[in-house]
């Protein structure tokens, strides 16, 4: 019984169905599953599956987004349920579009797509200055920093910030991933990033190898 | 005796060969025109730099704005959408103009027919007619009716949950791009560019099947109506666009720019399975432009014409436009390489 509507979910997820996600959220609360449960092992390996489907040119923007509401419709069922500590966070997540770009699809996405994969993410907004992403690492406990670049313009910001975050001796205390249309690997090994992300899954997937994870 | 760079244009956009492969670009930014030409108009910096076309970019030229925060340059659009002006000629959508389905019971359109949008697109004609080609412009309705009717998230949401919502808003944006072309080339424009990305760097934005039900139908009543009124027309969209280049190819499109190096497309590749298609751009602005020598500005212009040149059909353009993080004496070396290897017939092996 409750490995069938685990696999539902999932399902439910893959298939974008927010009012199924939702009902049988629900319905596997009342059974008696546990939130961590039905969290790891329903709607965390459909959102994965969507993530690689995004990756393997399946699904396209539209799919990911509406499977990504229908993740979080149900994430909001279990919230009550979720205590701190229950279950392990992945990791600590710090984002944010450079400065002078005020481009915020694909950073968005990335968020999302994170916190579903179970990232604590704290999303500074669009044009940050790197004073404000080195004031939030300071201040924070963050494994990653990751920022997103739409223009080409803007590409030296994304240095500018590196160097400032080294300027300030925080250079060691978080990875640093990039990613956006013009990036390049080239590009974020010449800055001096500790990783390139292509698209949204491959965010995903080097933020969990960066902290050891999947 | 040379050509005009109306007849060039023309000449490119039916794959024919000209005298030189023809140079445009879709925008130049003021940053990088003033450091070439200081104090210069935007028309006085086309006849400095020979350029063979102009396109009246309608977000810069016909579209309306009302200042919102002037401090932190944010306007309303035409359509409602509240738009913030970074650093770019463009501004980037921030509110989006329908919150909910029924604000579009009420919507009142903008009038494509108020005779002030036009006065640039007259001003340019009366000085350039003939000369130069002047494009007629329109931002697809994907782009319009994605960025300032609904959002990206909201749009692409209703194109699997409410495609009627998505069907009800292109047909708003459609009807006033189909009243603005039809105005621009009736006052004398000599072709008509439709400009939007379809794609990113991977590959399309919606699927091939979004694309063909909610995007290319749009585009191809733009191009019918281009053909209708005796222009050619081409369409801008960054990206991969493999997964539905036989879409645009099939909405009956002249030109395709920018054939996206950063997205590797490639010229020679686009050029032997479209024969037909005259391509435009290719020359990288992400990073040749930006960041890399003259002379490697040079190499690759030589590059770009000796994959597309052969035969007529390519216009040399750079793979988006000239942004302000363009180098100008990178700009400045692709036009002199333009020059010196587009000279037809071409030698260039």
């Amino acid at each position: 019984m409750g490995t069938g509507i685990l696999e539902q979910i999932s399902k439910s997820v893959i298939e974008g169905n927010q009012n199924e996600a939702d009902r049988l959220t629900k319905q596997a609360i009342q059974d008696g599953i546990s939130a961590v449960e039905i969290l790891d092992e329903g709607l965390i390996p459909g959102i994965r599956v969507v993530g690689q489907r995004f990756s393997d040119g399946e699904y396209y923007l539209p799919e990911l987004l509406v499977s990504g509401k229908a993740m979080r419709f149900a994430v909001q069922q279990l919230e009550p349920f979720l205590s701190t500590g229950s279950g392990s966070c992945t990791g600590k997540f710090l984002i944010g579009t450079v400065k002078g770009d005020i481009h915020d699809i694909g950073k968005n996405i990335v968020a999302m797509m994170l916190k579903g994969n179970r990232w604590d993410v704290t999303d500074l907004g669009v044009d940050v200055p790197p004073e404000k992403v080195c004031d939030a690492i300071k201040g924070g406990d963050y494994d990653i920093f990751g920022m997103s670049t739409l223009l080409t313009l803007t590409m030296p910001a994304a240095h500018e910030t590196i160097e400032a975050i080294k300027k300030a001796g925080l250079r060691d205390k978080v990875k640093i991933m990039i990613g956006g249309a013009p990036i390049t690997q080239e590009f974020a090994d010449k800055i001096g990033a500790d990783e390139y992300a292509q698209d949204v899954w491959e965010a995903v997937t080097k933020a969990e190898q960066l902290v050891g994870g999947a | 005796m040379s050509m005009t760079g109306t007849e060039r244009i023309a000449k490119a956009l039916k794959r024919e060969e000209p005298d030189r492969v023809p140079t445009m670009e879709l925008l130049i930014d003021p940053k990088v025109r003033e450091v070439i030409l200081p104090g210069a108009s935007y028309e006085e910096f086309i006849e400095h730099m020979d350029l063979d076309g102009h396109v009246l970019f309608d977000k810069v030229y016909s579209w309306k704005y009302e200042t919102v925060d002037e401090a932190k340059g944010i306007v309303k659009d035409q359509w409602g959408a509240l738009t913030q002006f970074g650093t770019e000629l463009l501004g980037h959508p921030v509110e989006r103009a329908i919150k909910d389905e029924k604000d579009l019971d009420r919507y009142v359109p903008p009038d494509p027919d108020d005779e002030s949008r036009y006065e640039p697109i007259k001003q340019w004609i009366k000085r350039f007619k003939g000369e130069r080609a002047i494009f007629a412009h329109a931002t697809d309705v994907f782009d319009i009716a994605r960025e300032s009717f609904l959002g990206d998230v909201l749009y692409y949401e209703a194109m699997v949950e409410n495609p009627e919502l998505v069907d009800r808003v292109n047909q708003i944006v459609l009807e006033y791009n189909l009243k603005s072309i039809r105005n621009q080339i009736e006052l004398g424009a000599d072709a008509l560019s439709v400009t939007g990305d379809f794609a990113m760097t991977k590959g399309p934005m919606v699927s091939p099947k979004h694309t063909a039900r909610f995007l290319t139908p749009a585009t191809q009543k733009q191009v019918e109506l281009g053909h209708e009124l005796g222009v050619p027309v081409f369409k801008h969209t960054d990206g991969n666009l493999w997964q539905i280049i036989q879409l645009l190819v099939d909405t009956g499109i002249d030109g395709l720019h920018p054939i996206d190096p950063m997205a590797g497309m490639d010229l020679a590749e686009v050029g032997a399975k479209y024969p037909d298609l005259c391509l435009m751009g290719n020359v990288n602005c992400g990073a040749t432009l930006s960041w890399k020598s003259v002379e490697e500005v040079r190499q690759e212009v030589k590059e770009c014409i000796k994959k597309a040149g052969y035969g007529g059909g390519y216009i040399c353009m750079s793979s988006n436009s000239i942004h302000s993080g363009v180098k100008p004496e990178n700009y400045v070396a692709m036009i002199k390489a333009v020059r010196e290897f587009g000279k037809y017939p071409l030698d260039l092996d």
